[in-house]
């Protein structure tokens, strides 16, 4: 690992003679920052009611309150457990984490109390306070990760046992009857569902693996860029180690027949080879990852109709009898997109409620639609930083461990959204994964909160000057053994 | 590891760009694409959300207006004036539009190209959209006498009145009519069955027949057989011609006969001169001048007064085809005799009937018709003003001056077909032209009842077509729905 130049890097690994550089903590920049998207989200939610009834919305106070509040603690212990984090990553988090309280209580509304419209599910009466406490429940687990992980490095101890963790996780819902994991109308078995209370496990196996996939090929990344044979100017591993990538490869294949989730078989596989890459700076695993993948999914799509399905959605959904069938939800998100236009509708003054199933996956059409493209954009941005944030800790911070686990979870959320914003804008086919703090839904967003913790936890441990020597310890003294 | 965390991060910032890239070319530049496929609902739903503008007639009657209801389709439309408006307005439903409503959707939405500057300037400034007004150049007063004077009459039949001067149509009614706000319900099922009920209404109420009905002219089209021979220059209204009682056409078994088998004027010798002929309404006489002048100069002329011939303006504003009114090249004489005294195949539409008169009004030049005045931005700005056309001047002011006496001497005189109207409209001397038509297979149907006139009172002129189906004589039942209609228009001015 060679040294690093960023702005943190330079006090750390400065010239012992210049005056020090203290790195500061940005605390105070993240406590105005916070404050400025409690003021988007204020404002964003008063807009809703403006647009259904020209009147601020009722329960308006009580909801920013709690959301103020909850981000006052999570700044507090940020302050006490990480106090050299990144002071942008809360702040980023915390603004989408609130327009998608605010897109829940509009789309909750709709046909409700007058307003236009009708939900194809329609949201429960109580479905702002759930997501607000679900944002609680993240936000106690943020404070949760913080606490347990003071150094991310005791993480890569627990290697194992948190890819076991990850693979039951996953496997489960497969395993379990149709009824309790299948997510109604979709076919697809990501949920776990009992007495009314649903988790979908696999935005917390996410996390699982990545701490392991980090373990492991911290571990093994001398054996795994040993170079085998040469072809084409690559050099290929040996392929005896192909074993792990293949162990992977087959793993999202299961959860692509299985569980019908193409999306996250996806980001899986990504997150791992990723990795890899990072661990071992070989260009011949991202190829053969890449490859394995679309082979994979080639093969799939061939023998498996609801994969196929897909390729044929994305590909012609205005022809034959697609846009009102297969498509429709596509379609439907893709004219609401189109309806938003460059400055949107505004938001509760659009009609996002045509599109089935707004609330989760296609969420972004239902921003897209009231806040146009301005409005989108700002938020693909909103992502982006946070990704930017996590690599340029990637970058940063010294030890391997984190720096694979870091840059494998900031790429992980980039291709997350990659996958979902792509998808419900035809960039790629449609699959079904969740929009990481926007969607309505409880695991997403806890798992998606976590994912910050980790990023800030590393990032703390990046930032955070070295225990500084005693420079003035005045004249040597010399002492008597006598 | 920081030389592949580098190329993640570019590969990262790759993929967003991807993202941005494709919502730009979504939302701004396939916007319009997306709206305009097929079952997009929201585009469609999108008319319903802010006010469409208003529809008035030219001295401020509201026709239509949007009302603000809530719900999923904010706004709906309105029609005060009901059935009596229907066939200038049309009517603008869930399904689809017709009629002004339909011809002028693009200013009355608010997307026509001249509002753009404006449209952007209101989302800048968060004035909410709204449609542009649309003035028509109808007269309620003369509409309402038209349609009263017709749902009087209780048959079937249209009006048209027009400025003879610009074009511009001051009244046009058909009966039976329907309700346009029965179909501008904003529930879908309602709307089906109160179309249904409407088309299968065996009074055909959505057909607008002064514009898209045919009927025959029957003697009203002497006023363009009489032209033709005018126009050649050698003959005028005192000009003898022959007609007899009986006329036995050539190449037939045919005889055609006057009306109830009369005498033509009192010269008693078998002759009469022109205007004599056209005021009682000789057909014999007029049969002789038709065969003398030939098909091919009649359909000329025909079509010099806008017969063959659809109109382009009207047909844009109120989104449809204007019937063409017939006249066809007959191959015989026999069939040129009858062509000539308004049967056979001629078929006119009642828009038509008002352009002859309209154009002897107008010493001879005939003004392209045209319904909509003014339109009005929803800043009270005019985003359009209509200017007055000539189509074409079928005949000189000479010749028409000579009709126009004939005309007259149709009311005035008291041999004239529609003599009880001398003194109708008190100061006012009214120029017109009977037509009985005879119809159906055989001639086995009620005759149809035509009738065409002019007047003018101070500055202002109207010419009135009316054609009452199965009304039986023109002098009875068209007519006196024709001077109503003048009535109402002059006396008011």
């Amino acid at each position: 690992m060679s040294s690093v130049a960023t702005s943190e890097g330079a006090a750390v690994g400065g010239v012992p003679d210049a005056p020090v550089v203290m790195p500061r903590g940005r605390r105070r920049t993240e406590a105005l920052m916070l404050v400025f998207s409690v003021g988007i989200v204020a404002f964003a939610y008063a807009n809703v009611g403006f647009g259904l009834k020209g009147a601020p919305p009722a329960g308006m106070a009580g909801y920013m309150i709690a959301f103020t509040v909850l981000l006052v603690i999570a700044h507090l212990v940020v302050r006490w457990l990480a106090p050299w984090s990144d002071p942008l990553l809360l702040p980023l988090a915390a603004t989408l984490n609130g327009l998608g309280i605010v897109m829940t209580y509009r789309l909750q509304e709709v046909g409700r109390d007058g307003n236009p419209g009708a939900m194809s599910v329609p949201l429960s009466t109580s479905a702002t306070l759930i997501q607000i406490v679900y944002t609680a429940i993240g936000i106690g687990c943020f404070v949760a990760v913080l606490v347990l992980v003071r150094e991310p490095r005791v993480l890569q101890r627990y290697t194992y046992l948190f890819g076991l963790i990850g693979l039951v996780l996953l496997a489960l819902p497969a395993l379990l009857p149709s009824s309790i994991s299948e997510v109604p109308g979709t076919g697809a078995k990501i949920q776990i569902s009992l007495g009314g209370f649903t988790v979908q496990p696999e935005e917390f196996a996410k996390l699982a693996l990545a701490v392991a996939f980090a373990g492991y090929l911290v571990a093994k990344r001398d054996v795994l860029s040993l170079a085998g044979r040469r072809l084409v100017g690559i050099d290929l591993p040996r392929a005896r180690d192909l074993g792990p990538v293949l162990i992977v490869w087959a793993v999202s294949l299961l959860l692509l027949v299985f569980e019908s989730d193409i999306g996250t078989s996806a980001v899986f596989m990504g997150l791992f080879v990723c990795m890899l890459y990072i661990a071992t700076q070989r260009t011949s695993w991202l190829l053969i990852g890449f490859a394995l993948f679309v082979v994979g999914a080639y093969t799939a799509s061939k023998l498996f109709s609801h994969v196929g399905e897909r390729f044929d959605i994305w590909l012609h959904p205005f022809s034959g009898l697609n846009p009102s069938h297969n498509a429709f939800q596509l379609v439907q998100g893709l004219y609401g997109l189109g309806a938003g236009g460059i400055l949107g509708k505004g938001l509760g003054a659009g009609q996002p409620y045509l599109t089935p199933l707004v609330q989760s996956d296609l969420v972004t059409t239902a921003f897209g639609e009231e806040l146009g493209m301005t409005g989108l954009m700002a938020i693909l941005l909103l992502y982006g930083l946070i990704v930017q944030r996590g690599l340029a800790t990637s970058i940063a911070v010294k030890d391997p461990f984190s720096k694979v686990l870091v840059g494998g979870l900031s790429f992980m959320l980039a291709l997350q959204v990659f996958v979902i914003v792509g998808g419900v804008t035809r960039l790629i086919p449609l699959t079904g994964i969740t929009t990481p703090f926007l969607s309505q839904g409880g695991s997403s967003l806890v798992g998606s909160w976590m994912l910050i913790a980790l990023l800030m936890r590393i990032s703390d441990t990046a930032r955070r000057p070295p225990p500084q020597p005693i420079q003035d310890e005045g004249m040597t003294q010399v002492v008597n053994l006598s | 590891m920081n030389r592949a965390l580098r190329r993640v991060s570019i590969a990262v910032l790759f993929m967003f760009v991807l993202l941005l890239a494709n919502v730009n070319y979504l939302q701004a530049f396939e916007a319009d694409s997306l709206a305009s496929k097929p079952g997009n609902s929201r585009a469609f739903d999108a008319q319903y959300q802010y006010q469409r503008g208003e529809i008035e007639t030219a001295d401020g009657t509201v026709l239509a207006r949007s009302k603000y209801v809530g719900g999923t389709y904010k706004y709906q439309r309105q029609y005060p004036q009901g059935a009596e408006y229907a066939p200038v307005t049309g009517y603008d439903s869930l399904y689809g539009a017709s009629g002004i409503e339909s011809g002028e959707n693009s200013y009355l939405v608010g997307n026509s190209s001249k509002l753009a500057v404006r449209n952007v300037i209101d989302m800048i400034t968060g004035k909410p959209k709204k449609g542009a007004t649309v003035q028509l150049t109808i007269d309620s007063k003369a509409q309402t006498a038209a349609w009263n004077a017709l749902k009087s009459s209780g048959k079937a039949g249209a009006v048209v009145a027009l400025n003879p001067q610009t074009g511009a149509i001051l009244a046009m009614s058909s009966y039976p009519s329907y309700d346009p706000n029965q179909l501008a319900v904003l529930s879908g099922d309602q709307l089906n069955t109160n179309d249904k009920n409407l088309l299968h209404d065996p009074s055909q109420p959505l057909l607008n027949r002064a514009i898209s009905a045919t009927y025959p002219p029957g003697s009203t089209f002497k006023i363009v057989t009489s032209s033709t021979l005018f126009a050649q220059g050698k003959e005028n209204q005192n000009s003898l011609v022959s007609a007899p009682t009986s006329l036995k056409l050539p190449q037939s078994s045919v005889s055609l006969i006057n009306n109830d088998g009369e005498v033509c004027g009192n010269l008693g010798n078998g002759k009469a001169t022109i205007i004599t002929a056209f005021t009682e309404s000789c057909n014999t006489a007029f049969a002789n001048i038709g065969m003398q002048v030939g098909s091919a100069a009649l359909k000329s002329m025909a079509e010099r007064y806008g017969m063959n011939a659809t109109s382009p303006t009207l047909n844009q504003e109120l989104s449809t085809q204007v019937a063409k009114s017939n006249f066809p090249l007959e191959p015989a004489q026999s069939f040129t005799a009858m062509s000539a005294i308004g049967q056979k195949d001629d078929t006119v539409t009642p828009l038509q009937e008002a352009m002859f008169a309209a154009t002897i009004a107008n010493n001879g030049t005939l003004m392209r018709p045209y319904l909509v005045q003014q339109v009005q931005a929803a800043d009270l700005s005019d985003v359009y003003t209509a200017s007055p056309q000539a189509q074409s001047t079928p005949v000189s002011a000479n010749v028409a001056g000579e009709i126009k006496q004939m005309m007259l001497s149709v009311v005035s005189s008291p041999d004239g077909t529609a003599h009880q109207f001398a003194n109708a409209i008190p100061g006012v001397q009214i120029a017109g032209k009977t037509g009985t038509a005879q119809n159906g297979i055989n001639n086995s149907g009620l005759n149809d009842a035509v009738f065409t006139c002019f007047a003018s009172s101070g500055n202002r002129s109207m010419a009135v077509g009316v054609i009452i189906q199965g009304g039986g004589y023109g002098a009875a039942a068209a007519a006196p729905i024709a001077v109503d209609v003048l009535k109402s228009y002059l006396e008011n001015g």
